[in-house]
């Protein structure tokens, strides 16, 4: 694993990003100024930005329903990001797409995605293409536990595996579809256990450590890069707020929430960055209040942006 | 009452050695069948009640789905954190409501979690991991049967067991963890996926054993050196690309290095060998583990007050000196 201070930098800066960005939609969502509805990617930060950052631009990724997390650690735009969930003309949908359909090709993201599972065959399409234009690209696949029961996840893992296709499968365990508990959904704990019927490595790693996130993700994307085909990663996390934001959460306790809490993944890193004589605690601090500067002035773009007119409702409109 | 207890982990044999080196999945289910015939050995055997540690998968009462044996079997009345600390706890309690052996079902890790909540109560540590140097790769119905014999006293501790040595890890003077089998000086500060693979980075190596027919970080000492692990020593290395002497060892599963030895020495019993350098990491029994911060002063030191270990092989040549299963 590389130890060089930009990349960790750039590691710890991108979480930051994605836990300002997601903080501030909780608050504006809760105020009534958000259309639509959002899922956000609190807790979960170090999966995201440990998988990413084992990444190129030429790499891709498919997102989630919980995808902000996904769009911001793969570079896409915070201005651009919030006029779209503000559903503002200025977004990257226009303001028609919201939270859910976010993509930017130009930086590999293909796309957040409203339909669960429906990222596993997009990934293993553009892994395809990767290999049949031999590019040496890869793409990592972001599910979570509720899309690991779909089919069409375990068929994209059957031909990833089959094709020998250069994609990373990164599972977000955060223990929840929806409201249902993960052992109510399923038979087993462990989703990297399911890797071997694809006779494919199949890796379980602490989703709360971005440390961890990156060395797995960093080996499963030059492995994919020699040709050896796809790796299923599981990621235990957590998310700290509902399904959605509204979700009252009845069905899981504060207690769990508070233990998940405690593992936050944003001050676990902090302490080994200082410990490690990287940065120092100063440094950190700035860091922060740069983010901060440009979520504000995302949040400006975003709030001062025009809504789409009437007369652009049928444009861009395909089926 | 005879009293036997189990701990099987649910998360061993899932970590990146599957996709660093070439490691086995070991899936939960198969861990279901294994203690099912654990316990239809212990049952044989004798022995009237089974404990074991609750967990979030349910190996133990899956494996009672089963079948039906003639012992009250029982989980811990204990949190669930999954985590190590759940096995430590859970051996801690065993001990305590005196439970004549634990039987352990996961890799080193596992039996070095459950060994630091023991203090005499033997174990039987099966192989459901990775490296598999402390625990056995065994039939799990002779290792109940040989469990349930020790258990129910047929075949007493000292007959049955080897008192193995054990690493202490001394940090500013205090005793901070354990290893069972090997300590590795690792020059890095990050713990990250934990696994031991990059012997670039392992700068020394102390051995409770070694033996030239071992996986894992033991296997470098093994071509050297052949130590048993109930022998009052243990083995050294100062580790370096620059050394004349160099050996091939498989320090994962499909995973060869080629490690060179600027150093050796024999570990005697209550020595501190120093770590040398802060910060760094010790990694234990192949999982990095203990950080020494910035200043601090670390140390390795062999101890023979290890864990009692169950021989299957000696319980079940006194079962059979002593005609305890013939009819």
């Amino acid at each position: 694993m590389s130890h060089d201070k930009e990349i960790m930098v750039k590691m710890y800066t991108t979480m930051n990003k994605i836990r300002m960005f997601e903080s501030m939609l909780q608050e504006y969502f809760a105020a009534g100024k958000i259309p639509g509805f959002v899922h956000l990617y609190l807790g979960e930060e170090a999966v995201a930005v440990g998988a990413c950052a084992c990444l190129t631009d030429r790499d891709s990724i498919t997102s989630t329903h919980r995808g902000h997390g996904h769009l911001i650690a793969k570079g896409g735009d915070l201005k651009l990001m919030m006029a779209e969930i503000f559903g503002k003309s200025t977004g990257y949908c226009k303001g028609k797409g919201g939270s859910m359909h976010i993509a930017d090709v130009d930086l590999g993201i293909l796309g957040a995605n409203g339909i669960v599972g429906g990222g596993g065959p997009l990934a293993t399409g553009a892994a395809l293409a990767a290999k049949y234009r031999k590019t040496q690209d890869v793409t990592v696949c972001f599910f979570g536990d509720g899309a690991s029961n779909q089919g069409t996840t375990q068929e994209s893992l059957n031909l990833a595996s089959a094709w020998k296709l250069p994609v990373v499968f990164v599972n977000e365990n955060n223990g929840y579809g929806i409201s249902c508990p993960q052992c109510k959904s399923m038979a087993v704990t462990d989703i990297a256990d399911r890797a071997a019927a694809y006779d494919m490595p199949g890796v379980v790693v602490d989703g709360n450590d971005v440390l961890a996130v990156h060395e797995a993700v960093g080996e499963a994307v030059k492995r994919a890069r020699r040709g050896e085909g796809p790796t299923l990663i599981e990621c235990k996390t957590y998310r700290w707020r509902g399904h959605f934001e509204g979700d009252a959460c009845t069905y899981r306790c504060v207690e769990e929430l508070n233990e998940w809490m405690a593992k936050d993944p944003i001050p676990r890193f902090e302490e080994k960055l200082v410990e490690s004589g990287l940065v120092t605690a100063a440094e950190l601090e700035g860091i922060k209040a740069a983010v901060k500067k440009e979520l504000d002035a995302a949040l400006e773009f975003a709030q001062s942006s025009p809504l789409p007119e009437l007369s652009a409702l049928l444009e861009d409109v395909y089926a | 009452m005879s009293l036997a207890a189990i701990v099987a982990n649910p998360a061993s044999g899932k970590d990146i050695r599957r996709l660093v080196a070439h490691g086995s999945v070991f899936d939960n289910q198969e861990k279901v069948r294994m203690v099912r015939r654990l316990l239809l050995g212990l049952e044989r055997a004798g022995v009237e009640r089974v404990l074991y540690m609750p967990e979030g998968y349910g190996i133990v009462p899956r494996a009672l789905n089963a079948i039906r044996p003639d012992m009250a079997v029982e989980a811990l009345e204990m949190p669930v954190r999954n985590s190590q600390e759940d096995s430590i706890r859970a051996a801690e309690i065993m001990e305590t409501l005196g439970v004549g052996i634990v039987v352990v079902l996961g890799g080193d890790g596992t039996s070095r979690a459950v060994c630091k909540g023991l203090t005499d109560t033997p174990v039987l540590p099966l192989s459901t991991g990775t490296n598999n140097v402390f625990p056995y790769m065994l039939e799990a119905t002779v290792a109940g049967l040989a469990a349930g014999l020790v258990a129910t006293g047929a075949v007493e501790r000292e007959t049955a067991c080897v008192r193995s040595t054990a690493l202490e890890i001394l940090v500013d003077g205090e005793v901070a963890d354990l290893a069972l089998v090997d300590a590795a000086v690792y020059e890095d500060v990050f713990v990250a996926s934990r696994a031991v693979w990059d012997m670039s980075k392992v700068s020394k190596l102390c051995l409770t054993r070694c033996r030239p027919d071992s996986i894992g970080l033991s296997a470098v000492g093994g071509q050297v050196e052949l130590i048993r692990p109930e022998e009052s020593r243990g083995l050294a290395l100062e580790l370096g690309p620059d050394a004349a002497e160099r050996v091939v060892a498989a320090i994962a599963p499909g995973l060869f290095e080629e490690v060179g030895i600027l150093r050796r020495e024999i570990m005697e019993p209550g020595v501190l060998y120093p770590v040398g350098h802060s910060p760094c990491l010790v990694a234990l029994d192949g999982e990095r583990e203990v950080s020494v911060r910035r200043g601090s002063e670390a140390a390795i030191r062999l101890t023979v007050d290890g864990p009692w270990v169950v021989d299957v092989g000696r319980v079940m040549e006194a079962a059979r000196t002593r005609r305890i299963f013939v009819r």
